[in-house]
């Protein structure tokens, strides 16, 4: 009985958590190849409403955006802020533990 | 007469990549690039007045990005000194002269653009113009100083051509083709521009983004290339025998490029001339500065 209890709380624990969690998304994005270049993704980013964080993996040409909870990125502002940073977007996904969003690719 | 042009600008812009001459590369919509490059610039000739000019002089640049297509720049050079010495009948003589020089605007417009994952192809049109705003008739004991050592032209001067950039995380190639129009005042004009340049830069820290989380800083190594076809000015109604040219110069120097800040260092050393007469030809150009994004 006691197992199940704590069993059950580690859960409820888990799930408290994960509900309170910042959103994070990661996008793809082409075209980008040097550092100086990163700057005008973070600039266009952080005007959407609820980032907090943004990471560029210039090896990887990734950004990993992090949200506010409550807050989401859909896949059109990613596209938008991106294109307006002056590059194009490859790829949209909400990283594991978010709680919107979806795979484009 | 007594010298030939003596332009310290050539519309480099302020984004990334060459340190002598323009990119195609984004400024994206809402952002600035501010840069300031210093140019220390020896120019001299084999002629009987054995002209030596040097110039001193900071280059200031403001790009702004109206959308992620189309960037406007604003710069404006300041001389610190722009000496010319040279022999006359009564024995050597020092003329110089300080102050801002003209403003160029100009705008940059991506037409054809090529993303793929780590890399990108553009190409842009690049037009402009020069207003006279830099003081065209200073004086010294001597009377009026030539007017190619006047920090400004005085007159309206056009400024057309196309960029490209090839841009990959280990490397980036850059060309352009620039006409420079420069306008008739007062009986005088400067010699139109011709130019193409040609870029390398090379990274070579991080040897290797393996494994490399986030946006390190770059090193890149760059070799430039400046070909430049200077037609005679023009005084009244014909031309300075001794004044245009064509000078080839190439331009080794490094960048280091972070997300922020670029810090460079180029020097552009002539590999051959063909001046027009004794037209006064470049002897070496070094650029240091930074650029800044915000």
């Amino acid at each position: 009985m006691f197992t199940r209890l704590s069993l059950l709380l580690a859960v409820l624990m888990f799930s408290i958590a994960a509900l309170a969690a910042d959103n994070q998304y990661v996008l793809g994005v082409d075209g980008l190849a040097c550092p100086f270049c990163a700057f005008g993704i973070e600039k266009r980013l952080n005007k959407v409403d609820g980032v907090t964080d943004i990471e560029i993996d210039i090896g990887d040409s990734v950004v990993r955006v992090t949200l506010q909870e409550g807050k989401t990125l859909t896949e059109e502002q990613a596209r938008q802020a991106v294109k307006e940073a002056g590059f194009t977007l490859r790829s949209y996904a909400e990283a594991e533990g978010g709680s919107g969003g979806r795979d484009s690719q | 007469m007594l010298v030939s042009a003596l332009l310290l600008t050539n519309s480099a812009t302020v984004y990334a990549a060459p340190n002598t001459f323009n990119t195609a590369l984004p400024v994206a919509k809402g952002q600035y690039v501010w840069r300031e490059q210093l140019v220390l610039r020896q120019r001299s000739d084999d002629g009987p007045m054995d002209r030596d000019v040097s110039v001193q002089a900071l280059g200031n640049v403001l790009g702004y990005g109206v959308t992620s297509k189309f960037a406007v720049f604003g710069a404006v050079p300041y001389f610190f000194d722009k000496e010319l010495d040279v022999t006359l009948p009564f024995g050597r003589a020092e003329r110089d002269t300080d102050g801002f020089g003209d403003i160029s605007l100009f705008g940059r417009y991506t037409l054809y653009q090529n993303d793929f994952t780590g890399g990108t192809f553009r190409v842009s049109p690049v037009f402009g113009v020069t207003a006279p705003t830099g003081d065209d008739n200073d004086r010294d004991s001597l009377g009026e100083l030539p007017r190619p050592l006047q920090a400004g032209d005085g007159a309206w001067d056009g400024v057309a051509g196309v960029v490209t950039t090839y841009q990959t995380l280990q490397y980036q190639v850059d060309a352009q083709v620039l006409y420079r129009e420069n306008g008739r005042h007062d009986g005088f004009a400067l010699g139109d521009e011709t130019r193409f340049d040609a870029s390398l830069q090379y990274r070579i820290w991080p040897r290797s983004l393996k494994g490399v989380p986030g946006t390190p800083g770059f090193v890149y190594g760059l070799l430039e290339s400046n070909l430049i076809r200077r037609e005679r000015d023009e005084i009244g109604s014909g031309t300075d025998a001794n004044s245009g040219g064509t000078q080839w110069l190439l331009a080794p120097g490094l960048q280091y490029v972070t997300r922020s800040w670029i810090v460079e260092g180029t020097v552009q050393l002539p590999v051959s001339s063909n001046p027009n007469g004794n037209a006064i030809e470049d002897d070496y150009i070094v650029r240091v500065g930074f650029r800044r994004n915000f």
